[in-house]
């Protein structure tokens, strides 16, 4: 059955990568659009919060079926988009990885706020000021993912999200029918050649070749990992692959994790960190390993640095 | 208030938790803080179920199995210790003293053994105080 719902869009903190990927379903696009009746989408039509002159009083959000948010959660302002979201939408889509991970963002979670606003407005190289505390929303303690602050029916991660996705699922909630997203890692879709553990004991720096014939298709590849590059492949769930293989691997890099861990609780860190270990790496040799959260801080993940105790030692 | 610290003990159905049941039919006091988790082998303690406990609250948690050289799965315990070198890094990154983990080997028939490990465990995070994720450590 084809209906026609309604549809609602919302970005936080975030780029409008997100919103970019949905135009990129490219012609599929055109089809869909006579089935969504998009009444409320800041990013690409105008459509305020507060109506079209400002009238009313507080951020309001048209009722829709479906709505979608892309971006993670830093200031009371997203708060407050987001639980009218929640309130308005029968259906809640986090869309991109900064929604259902932190993503980017999530990375200032390390340290307090107050020491990034420190950062970001009095650096050596710039014209000292304070930080402006009128009119604008306050931060929250730390960037979070949409599903810390509401609930969420439907997470779709990715940096940005794979256009084909965002338009099968799409079709699936136009049409009622189920829909799959994929639950396995990158590896499950990565086509390069395995010959199996043992070989490296090192990682490599991200910034090395890995070694390939550019004319020949990745299949032909040993797998990056087993080349000693900190490919983040086990890691990170699939759903980057076009034309048979991950996006990154085809153009002949690591993967950067960037669709977060492969279960939604999963911690891309300690999973990486613990195959290293048990595949005898040194594991030291992994220089800023706190970056294999880049993309998944929010949830506590990336916790503040705290400051030693002393005195006490392990035995 | 006094502070009597939860500590996870993960035991191996081989060699620690015998010796910790043994500890219990002869009678030993140690102290009522520790909570066994029985696993198959030390080497099947993901670290991830290390990181959950602390950031569910318990002060400290520890991985007891076999010597070395007496694993029941021959070289289990060996990977869990070339694990716990690595959590003990990673527990920095993830805001708790990495003195909060310890990871020890205790046989089937050690059961003082097991009894003075844990009691030594406790002694020293109640040196370090409460997990700094509980509500608590703010309190004390």
């Amino acid at each position: 059955m084809t209906l026609t719902i309604r549809v609602a869009e919302e970005w936080l903190h975030s780029c409008s990568g997100c919103e970019i990927a949905i135009l990129n379903t490219g012609e599929s696009l055109l089809e869909l659009l006579e089935h969504l009746d998009i009444v409320h989408m800041p990013v690409l039509m105008d459509h305020k919060l507060s109506g079209q002159l400002g009238e009313k009083e507080q951020l309001t959000v048209p009722e829709a079926d479906v709505g979608i948010v892309s971006g993670g959660v830093a200031n009371e302002e997203h708060v407050e988009i987001l639980l009218e979201m929640r309130k308005k939408c029968t259906t809640l889509i986090a869309l991109g990885t900064c929604a259902t991970h932190g993503g980017i963002p999530a990375m200032a979670n390390e340290w307090p706020m107050q020491q990034c606003l420190t950062t970001v407005f009095s650096t050596p190289s710039t014209d000292s000021c304070s930080v402006p505390d009128q009119e604008v929303p306050l931060f929250l303690d730390r960037v979070y993912a949409t599903d810390e602050k509401v609930a969420v029916d439907i997470l779709i991660p990715g940096c940005p999200p794979d256009p084909d996705t965002i338009k099968h699922v799409l079709t699936a909630l136009i049409q009622r029918t189920e829909f799959k997203l994929p639950s396995k890692s990158v590896c499950d879709t990565c086509p390069t050649v395995r010959k199996g553990k043992g070989e490296t004991d090192k990682v490599r720096r991200f910034l090395d070749n890995a070694d390939y014939r550019a004319d020949q298709p990745p299949d032909t590849m040993r797998c990056l990992l087993e080349q000693g590059l900190l490919c983040m492949g086990p890691v990170t769930a699939a759903g980057c692959a076009r034309h048979g293989a991950p996006q990154c691997i085809t153009a002949r890099v690591p993967c950067r994790g960037c669709f977060g861990p492969v279960r939604q609780k999963g911690n891309q860190l300690l999973d990486m960190m613990n195959a290293l270990a048990s595949n005898g790496i040194d594991f030291k040799s992994l220089i800023d390993r706190k970056s294999l959260l880049r993309f998944s801080g929010a949830h506590g993940r990336i916790r503040k640095r705290r400051f030693k105790v002393k005195g006490i030692r392990q035995r | 208030m006094d502070f009597e610290p939860k500590i996870i003990a993960f035991c191996c159905n081989w060699c620690a938790y015998p010796a910790a049941d043994l500890a219990g039919i002869a009678r030993i006091q140690y102290p009522a803080g520790i909570r066994i988790i029985r696993v198959l082998c030390s080497g099947m303690v993901h670290p991830e179920m290390v990181i959950n406990a602390f950031n569910n609250g318990a002060d400290g948690v520890m991985i007891l199995g076999c010597h070395p050289g007496e694993c029941h799965y021959l070289d289990g315990n060996v990977k869990a210790l070339a694990r716990s070198e690595m959590i003990i890094e990673l527990l920095d990154d993830f805001g708790f003293e990495p003195e909060r983990f310890l990871i020890t080997w205790i046989s089937s028939t050690e059961a003082a053994g097991f009894a003075h490990v844990v009691t030594e465990m406790s002694e020293r995070i109640k040196r370090l105080g409460p997990n700094p994720v509980n509500p608590a450590a703010t309190t004390i």
